[in-house]
């Protein structure tokens, strides 16, 4: 069954999503796809709106249809998105970056908004409908992201389309829905029959939280991070959750004790997911990692094991793949996820990034990319970036620098204010230690353990 | 051999005052009330978690590691007191 379809399996009076500036019912949303659904059929998509609308209307008339819809994040700079999506040579982009993209060299199509896609697109009749490839960029939002392709199948694998269940149920989204978790997060939603409420986005956090609690929020997934943010806020206690999701990063016992606290009758779960593998499953004891019971019966659809001290995983059904076989993700059905386990008392533990990729309150920092930056600085001889655990964000990043021979006092002040103009916040490092020189190990590289 | 109130308190004030102006782009901190809201402050999750991190430099602990309370600290006040309540033994 196409999105499209299963949306209309809905009640159409309930409402779909709530946004700051409206208010869509399963109807309205259900009306507006079939009307663009036939100037999609076998068309290439790129989706870069930053209106959850928008972006929900258009994928439910794509779903079926086109033949490719990617989904890039409104928070990417043009210049990033605009080579990326020219490697997918899209017949149109709905975006409200037009302008920039434009300048940036992308030849499509643009719309800033679906009413526009049936002028730029009129239906081709030599065109037949599609199994829709759905594509999602991995990895942060400076580093040069992957396209990943998946399908609605994959995609809502654990999804229960159960339109009876979401009766009553408010659904806040804090995450990007052009990323893996925010889309699940989405689709599920939608295909329970639920009300996905949007809060106003680039304000206080409070007024967020007030926004969600106004809206009656009853279930709300967020990062570790996000999580004892909305912990540290006054108006955190006044949403009336019944179901509390944490994902993104690695969930420790003290967040997941704090929120049983503050939310004694609302169901936790936090969520394993892995975009390569398009695998995720939710422990619902409360407590970190997941029964080492796993192991052997695992989660429906999925095998788990660990193998090199990093879990692995097995998805039953559709998989995921990288565009172009660029890196091969599966061996024999197995997908190594990159996560560093640890089975101690009958549980297993997340320890990090196999790569040394630093999670930084969910954003992922690659410690190579810091490190060049710091030695294209002319004061810096060489550099040692590493992760350390945090309790507020998970992980911050640290640096360990050599500096030059006649580097002056005011070293690590002049190279902070470097970084900064070069780097996202949360990937200059918090501390910058000065040091006479690393130990490097038998491959002539500079051992990173922090 | 644990830390006084007055000195923990000046310490956290310094620090704050630091990691504020340093995210903020060289704007001044606020003042701090005890009833001061932290995240009203204009501070971030990642300016905390900086803040946490360099305290813990400067005093030699971290006590959202040692408490075996699960807490975050909503006011100023709050975030001294379990500072103070938190010390290594």
């Amino acid at each position: 069954m196409s999105f499209l379809d299963a949306l209309a399996h809905v009640d159409p009076e309930r409402r779909a999503i709530v946004t700051a500036a409206q208010t869509v019912r399963f109807a309205d949303l259900v009306q507006a796809a079939r009307g663009l659904a036939p100037a999609l059929t076998g068309r290439h998509l790129v989706l870069n709106h930053p209106d959850l609308v928008q972006a929900v209307t258009l994928l439910a008339a794509a779903d079926g249809q086109a033949a490719t819809v990617a989904l890039m994040s409104p928070q990417h700079a043009p210049q990033v998105l605009a080579p990326l999506m020219a490697e997918l040579a899209p017949d149109l982009v709905l975006s409200l970056q037009g302008v920039a993209l434009a300048a940036a060299g992308l030849q499509s199509a643009i719309a800033g908004d679906f009413a526009e896609i049936a002028v730029l697109l009129p239906p081709a009749p030599t065109q037949t409908a599609q199994d829709t490839a759905w594509v999602l960029t991995t990895s942060g939002t400076t580093s040069t992201p992957k396209l990943v392709q998946h399908s609605l199948s994959s995609l809502t694998r654990t999804t229960r389309s159960d339109t009876a269940r979401g009766r009553g149920q408010v659904w806040g989204m804090v995450y990007d829905y052009t990323r893996f978790a925010g889309l699940q997060l989405v689709l599920q939603s939608l295909l329970s029959g639920a009300c996905l409420v949007l809060p106003p986005q680039d304000v206080a956090l409070d007024v967020q939280l007030q926004f969600l609690a106004q809206h009656g929020c009853t279930h709300l997934s967020a990062t570790p991070t996000m999580w004892r943010k909305i912990l540290m806020s006054p108006q955190g206690g006044s949403l009336p959750l019944r179901q509390i999701t944490l994902g993104g990063e690695i969930a420790d016992d003290t967040i997941l004790a704090s929120l049983a606290r503050a939310y004694p009758t609302a169901r936790l779960s936090h969520i394993f997911a892995s975009t390569e593998a398009g695998v995720g499953f939710s422990v619902t004891d409360g407590k970190a990692g997941f029964p080492a019971t796993y192991l052997t019966d695992p989660p429906a659809g999925i095998g788990l094991r660990i193998a090199e001290g990093r879990l692995w995983v097995r998805n039953d059904q559709v998989g995921a793949a990288y565009l172009d076989g660029r890196g091969a993700v599966s061996q024999d059905g197995w997908v190594d996820t990159g996560d560093m386990v640890e089975e101690r008392d009958a549980r297993v533990f997340f320890k990090g990034r196999e790569s040394g990729v630093i999670n930084v309150g969910g954003n992922k920092v690659h410690p190579e990319e810091v490190e060049r930056v710091l030695l294209s600085h002319p004061m810096v001889q060489m550099a040692r970036v590493y992760g350390k655990a945090n309790p507020i964000m998970g992980a911050l990043v640290m640096a360990d620098i050599v500096p030059v021979a006649d580097a002056p006092d005011t070293i690590r002040q002049e190279v902070t204010a470097y970084l900064r103009a070069r780097l996202e916040k949360h990937m200059v490092p918090a501390s910058l230690r000065l040091t006479n020189g690393f130990d490097v190990n038998a491959a002539g590289k500079i051992t990173r353990e922090g | 051999m644990s830390i006084s109130k007055d000195k923990l308190d000046s310490t956290i004030r310094r620090i704050f005052a630091e990691v504020f102006t340093m995210q903020a782009d060289g704007a001044p901190a606020p003042d701090l009330a005890g009833d001061t809201i932290l995240l009203n402050t204009g501070m971030d999750s990642l300016g905390f978690a900086i803040l946490v991190t360099m305290l813990e430099e400067e005093l030699g602990f971290d006590p959202f590691s040692l408490s075996t309370e699960a807490y975050y600290p909503s006011t100023y006040d709050e975030f001294l007191t379990f500072y103070l309540g938190n010390q290594p033994a």
